[in-house]
């Protein structure tokens, strides 16, 4: 790794001034499990890693049922996983950041590390999307909150400009009984990245669908949401659904994967997500 | 620039100076000849260095040494002392669970924070906790075996 | 009533592998040492025209920088085709052309950044079916004036290393005989051993111009006679040390890079030198296994009995086959697998890519053609509505059946093993449709393997006997993990009667432990053993001479028990082991003999050459391991995913010397070859290798382990010690193929290329229903 200053402010305006000093020379340590394998392999290598685990509020867990659910900047996926309140009101959560790499990985990646990465596979953004998750941000010119929707702009790219950074992500309450399912197809079962990932919140009889590793960005299938307004599932409509949802999305062919097969697992794992978060099941 | 940072090693408080881009696995092995941890990837997918921070286990190549400042490490020389080996480490000889060994030192601390954290672990819960050290000489059933063994003991050797 | 051999005894190393004791040459910190790095070749095929080192020279912390100049020996096991570092031209990416040793890694790194080379780019060649077309590039033009082994036969001119070749009987008349003729294709892809240690090496030089190296390798003497062919150095001046090996599998047979820190450590004011690799390096630095294109044509019976067999095998060797062209041998002489066929045409061709280098991997060669030969077996059985078990024991060898060389056998244990197998995954009992979408099915593989090696190398051993009557045992064969340290001690055990906690074994130490060709080919229980029996064995029978003196009872009336000598009729004659081990003393005070140090040394008896034309021969190999594997998987056939839920394994053995440090080495086998059969594939693409990290070359972990039934057979090997024979490379080659079998019984669909990742096994499903 080449030589950096290692910075660690206790606030987040310390650190706003830090990273708008030094702007693209600057990079945000927090977890560190993406970061330092891109600094040991030179892909970044920046002149300031800004740590930002020393700041009180960014390592919570707050939950009550009006605002929902608030998981601050450098809570790492295994508090997740691990925490009662997430367990009962977010299942869906917990699935998702335990297919996230190994328990060693969970103890350092965090959930705002994971959609600030923002690679098209992250494993944490569909459910987000489903979810409808909100990106809370504070930068030089005050906070803001980005739907996650938004948060995602290109492979590997976010909405953050210089200056920014995320603080936490805001899970806004559900009123009514809802299931959330998360599927991810790897070439194994386990540590591995996701070569096609979908998600999917039933509420009553509202159905949300996300969809990652099969487009630039994680993204959500409204069209095929749309296809399934009111209507009942059955068999047939869950194949149309899987077809629509391959119109929504542009998946390629790369090291881990064929554009052809990715297409083919989108159609089951839709199928498969939305057979199961309605209660029904794959056999 | 060097930064001091003050943590303990398998039980001894230490006082160093660190240059930031040196990973905590290189700390361990170059600064303090503690060569349990390995280097088998440098990239968090092999764990051959896991290591406990705040008995927590992490692949102590995407830590850097400057972030053990206030923490508790423990690596696989503070498991054992001159005369008794841990439970798990026992268990390991006893179930054959060992063999070119260069994967044990990882394996054992994985193992042992997976006990700490729960006591009474299914087959699954101790293969998830392991996924992430590779292996390449075992097949795995032995490891999983002696810490399954383990647990059933309840600790006790 | 053997005492210590047949037992389970447990490892002797455990307690120092435990604790995270063991120094592995990475762990290794000599006072002084310098780092290296290597500077690699962006072309998979290039002329290099000019190599810069000036700006690298210059940089503060640079101590030495070297290119192919120094090292201009070309050096290899079996064809001498390799240079350390490449001179003239670069035949794979990544090749090394120039070397740095600097005060630190990270200075090393950048010295090597300052490294400015030129190159002309050549055309490349990245299938072996590309390189043996006649106007293929050459890639070693110089092949004809390479020095090689007599039963290796390149072809000058040409991209072929090596072409061994099996004419048996008449094929063309088997096929005109044979009710049914099949052709069947094949393909293996490269893969890596991935031991968990990564290569390093360290080397020194003192002002007498005396080397030492130290490095994990699987075969220090092997590794010193390269050196001393590279460097022109006499074998005196090289010691080589190999510290502790985190995992081999044939990736740390031979050498790899050795050859790369000596001309560092030669110009670095006597500092020793570490060059450490990285994961990536390994992948593209060190031995893969060789990819492989197979057809078979097999002529029937109606009845199901193979009369004919014709195979053609393409080993991509990669750019250096030094290794690789024995790789193809080996699999020329076991081409048809462990069956019984009058008419056989073998064709096994070594040929050069543009890919990294082959080599060693557990099995040469074994575990590719067994894929497509069990795989083929199966497709034949299938075709004629035979059940798969039942064609294999119809055409199995047995007790005086004849192999493709003529070789005629005994102690033929693949029956047995084979009834065991099928016994234990229930063949006959099939649950197909578990759901509407998961499917299951079984799959059997059988498999032979000898020890691939020349017919007149040795192994040696030296017993000690301390003052105490405590023992050394020294040997080179090295302990990769497989237990060779214990099961050497528990030979040396059961011949001295000695507790195996009084002999302590030390590996590893070309200037004191006595010769060992090399840890590989499933051989050391068998050689080395036979050596430590010998050693053991010469020092018992000078206690004896000296006992019978000192008794004056002859050496027939005399006896070694528990550590001592004793006579077969008065017990009250009696001498410890400790009285004798630094002689004998008379009564009148003078002493005799001197210290017992006991030798011995052992080569497999009447090994011989085949002939050149006909691959014919009565005893090519020491001896023949059989064993067999059944699978059952489960495929969720919207997905194409596999799920092996048991494999069934018999092999026999002979003799185990200790049973489970046999099941160990079968178990890890057994998930090795599921690696290989479900997830591994090196992705080289134009020379390129797409995937060399774990995050992209996926290996098996702790969730991927089936369930495992193990069976010991043992119809012992007369020339083993106590019978046995080797295990550590079988116990991987029929995995892959017992899987592919299983898979074709589950879904009806052939998966004829390795890895069978979901998304063949989805495609075929496709295609089948259209």
């Amino acid at each position: 790794m080449k030589e950096f200053e290692y910075l660690k402010p206790d606030s987040i305006k310390e650190t706003i001034s830090i990273l708008s000093q030094f702007g693209e020379k600057a990079q945000i340590l927090n977890g560190g499990t993406d970061l330092i394998v891109d600094m040991r392999d030179k892909i970044i290598q920046p002149e300031y890693l800004v740590d930002i685990k020393a700041i009180p509020q960014l390592n919570r867990i707050t939950y009550n049922k009006q605002d929902g659910l608030n998981i601050g900047a450098t809570v790492t996926l295994n508090e997740i996983s691990n925490s009662k309140v997430v367990q009962t009101n977010y299942p869906i959560l917990v699935k998702a950041c335990k297919t996230v790499g190994s328990y060693q990985v969970r103890n350092r990646a965090t959930l705002v590390g994971n959609i600030c990465n923002a690679s098209p596979a992250a494993d944490t953004a569909p459910p987000l999307l489903v979810l409808e998750a909100k990106v809370n941000i504070i930068g030089p010119t005050g906070e803001k909150i980005v739907p996650i929707n938004q948060f995602f702009t290109g492979v590997k790219k976010n909405i953050l400009k210089k200056g920014e950074i995320v603080t936490s992500i805001t899970i806004p309450p559900i009123k009514d009984k809802w299931t959330g399912v998360y599927l991810k197809q790897g070439r194994k079962k386990e540590v591995d990245l996701a070569t096609v990932g979908v998600a999917v919140v039933c509420i009553r009889d509202e159905v949300r669908i996300a969809l990652g590793a099969v487009a630039p960005v994680p993204v959500r299938a409204f069209k095929t949401e749309e296809l399934l307004k009111g209507k009942t599932i059955d068999e047939s409509l869950l194949e149309k659904a899987g077809k629509s949802a391959l119109t929504e999305i542009s998946p390629i062919s790369d090291v881990r994967s064929s554009q052809e097969y990715r297409e083919e697992i989108i159609k089951v794992l839709v199928r498969r997500a939305i057979l199961q978060a309605k209660g029904g099941h794959i056999l | 620039m060097k930064h001091k940072i003050r943590f303990t090693i398998n039980g001894e408080v230490k006082e160093m100076e660190v240059q930031p881009n040196k990973t905590l696995l290189k700390m361990l092995r170059e600064d303090l000849d503690l060569i349990g941890a390995k280097e088998g990837c440098g990239a968090g997918e092999c764990g051959a260095c896991t290591v406990l921070v705040d008995n927590e286990p992490v692949n102590s190549c995407l830590m850097l040494a400057v972030e053990a400042d206030g923490k508790e490490i423990l690596t696989i020389e503070g498991l054992s002392d001159d005369i008794n080996l841990d439970s798990i480490q026992e268990s390991f000889l006893k179930h054959n669970a060992i063999q070119c060994g260069y994967c044990t030192p990882g394996m054992v601390m994985s193992a042992k924070a997976l006990l700490n954290r729960n006591p009474h672990p299914t087959e699954e819960d101790v293969k998830e906790a392991l996924a992430g050290n590779l292996c390449r000489c075992t097949g795995y059933q032995r490891i999983i075996n002696a810490v399954l063994d383990v647990a059933k003991k309840g600790g006790k050797k | 009533m053997l005492k210590y051999v047949g037992k389970s005894e447990k490892r002797v190393d455990g307690i120092k592998k435990v604790t995270g004791y063991v120094r592995y040459t990475d762990d290794l910190k000599l006072s002084g040492m310098l780092y290296a790095r290597i500077k690699k070749s962006p072309y998979p095929h290039a002329k290099i025209l000019r190599i810069d080192t000036s700006k690298a020279e210059k940089l503060p912390g640079v101590k030495v920088v070297i290119t192919g100049k120094v090292v201009p020996n070309r050096v290899g096991l079996y064809l001498e085709d390799k240079t350390f570092l490449a001179i003239n031209k670069v035949r794979f990416i990544g090749e090394p052309v120039a070397a740095v040793a600097a005060e630190s890694e990270e200075i090393a790194e950048e010295a090597v950044s300052l490294i400015e080379v030129d190159y002309e780019e050549l055309p490349a060649i990245f299938s072996p079916l590309e390189g043996i077309k006649p106007d293929a590039p050459i890639i070693h033009e110089d092949l004809g004036s390479y020095k090689h082994a007599s039963i290796i036969l390149p072809q000058s001119g040409t991209n072929i290393s090596n072409h061994y070749k099996i004419r048996k009987g008449d094929v063309e008349k088997g096929f005109k005989e044979a009710d049914f003729v099949f052709e069947n294709d094949f393909h293996v892809p490269h893969i890596q051993h991935s031991a968990i240690e990564n290569h390093c090496a360290i080397a020194q030089v003192d002002p007498e111009g005396k080397i030492t190296v130290w490095a994990g390798c699987q075969s220090p003497y092997a590794v010193r006679r390269t050196l001393a062919v590279a460097f022109d150095m006499p074998l005196n001046k090289i010691r080589v040390i190999s510290p502790a090996i985190g995992g081999g599998f044939g990736a740390k047979a031979g050498t790899t890079l050795e050859g790369i820190v000596i001309p560092l450590a030669q110009q670095a004011n006597y500092r020793p030198v570490k060059l450490s690799f990285s994961r990536e390096d390994v992948f593209t630095n060190t031995f893969i296994r060789q990819g492989m294109y197979a057809r078979i044509k097999t002529g029937i019976t109606k009845d199901g009995k193979i009369i004919a067999e014709e195979n053609t095998f393409y080993w991509d060797g990669g750019a250096y086959t030094e290794y690789g062209v024995n790789i193809a041998r080996a699999g020329g002489y076991a081409s048809t697998g462990p069956y019984d066929i009058p008419n056989v045409k073998a064709d096994s061709i070594c040929v050069y890519t543009n890919h990294p280098v082959g080599g060693p991997y557990r099995g040469f060669g074994m575990s590719e053609i067994h894929f497509a030969i069990e795989q083929n077996l199966d497709i034949v059985a299938h075709k004629i509505g035979m059940d798969p078990a039942e064609f294999r024991r119809k055409n199995a060898l047995k007790d005086g059946s004849a192999t493709v060389t003529g070789q005629v056998l005994e102690n033929v244990g693949l029956m047995q093993c084979l009834d065991k197998v099928t016994e234990d995954i229930e063949w006959d009992k099939r649950e197909k449709r578990v759901s509407k979408i998961k499917y299951r099915g079984k799959g059997i593989a059988c498999m032979y393997k000898a020890p691939s090696m020349p017919n007149n190398v040795g192994s040696s051993a030296i017993v000690k006997i301390n003052e105490d009557g405590t023992v050394n045992l020294l040997v080179t064969a090295m302990d990769l993990g497989q237990g060779s340290d214990t099961v050497l001690t528990q030979i040396a055990a059961e011949v001295l009667t000695v507790p195996i906690s009084q002999i302590s074994i030390m590996t590893g130490d070309t200037d004191c432990t006595p010769y060992e060709w090399q840890t590989v080919a499933s051989r050391t229980t068998y050689c080395c053993g036979n050596s430590v029996k010998r050693a053991a064995e010469d020092a018992k029978n000078q206690m004896l001479r000296l006992a019978s003196l000192k008794f004056g009872i002859s050496e027939e009336g005399l006896e070694l028990k528990d550590g001592q000598i004793i006579s077969k009729i008065y017990p009250d004659k009696k001498v410890k082991i400790a009285d004798l081990a630094m002689g004998l003393t008379m009564p009148d005070g003078s002493g005799i003999h001197g210290p017992i140090i006991g030798r011995g040394a052992f080569i497999p008896p009447d090994v011989k050459d085949t002939d050149k034309e006909t691959g014919q021969g009565d005893k090519p190999v020491a001896f023949w391991t059989f064993g067999v594997q059944a699978a059952e998987v489960e495929v969720d056939i919207e997905t194409g995913e596999v799920k092996v839920l048991k494999i069934a394994a018999a092999y026999d053995v002979g003799k185990a010397i200790n049973p489970e440090l046999i099941c160990t080495q079968i178990e890890g086998g057994i998930v090795q070859g599921l690696g290989s059969a479900l997830f591994e594939e090196m992705k080289i693409e134009k020379g390129k290798v797409l995937n060399p990290s774990f995050v992209d070359y996926k290996i098996p972990t702790a969730g991927d382990v089936p369930e495992m039934k193990i069976s010991i057979i043992e119809n012992p090997e007369p020339t083993g010690p106590w019978g046995a024979r080797g295990i550590a490379e079988p116990c991987m080659v029929p995995t892959a193929p017992a899987i592919a079998n299983a898979v074709f019984d589950a879904i009806g669909c052939r998966i004829n290329s390795l890895p069978i990742t979901a998304e063949k096994v989805l495609k075929a499903i496709k295609e089948k229903k259209r």
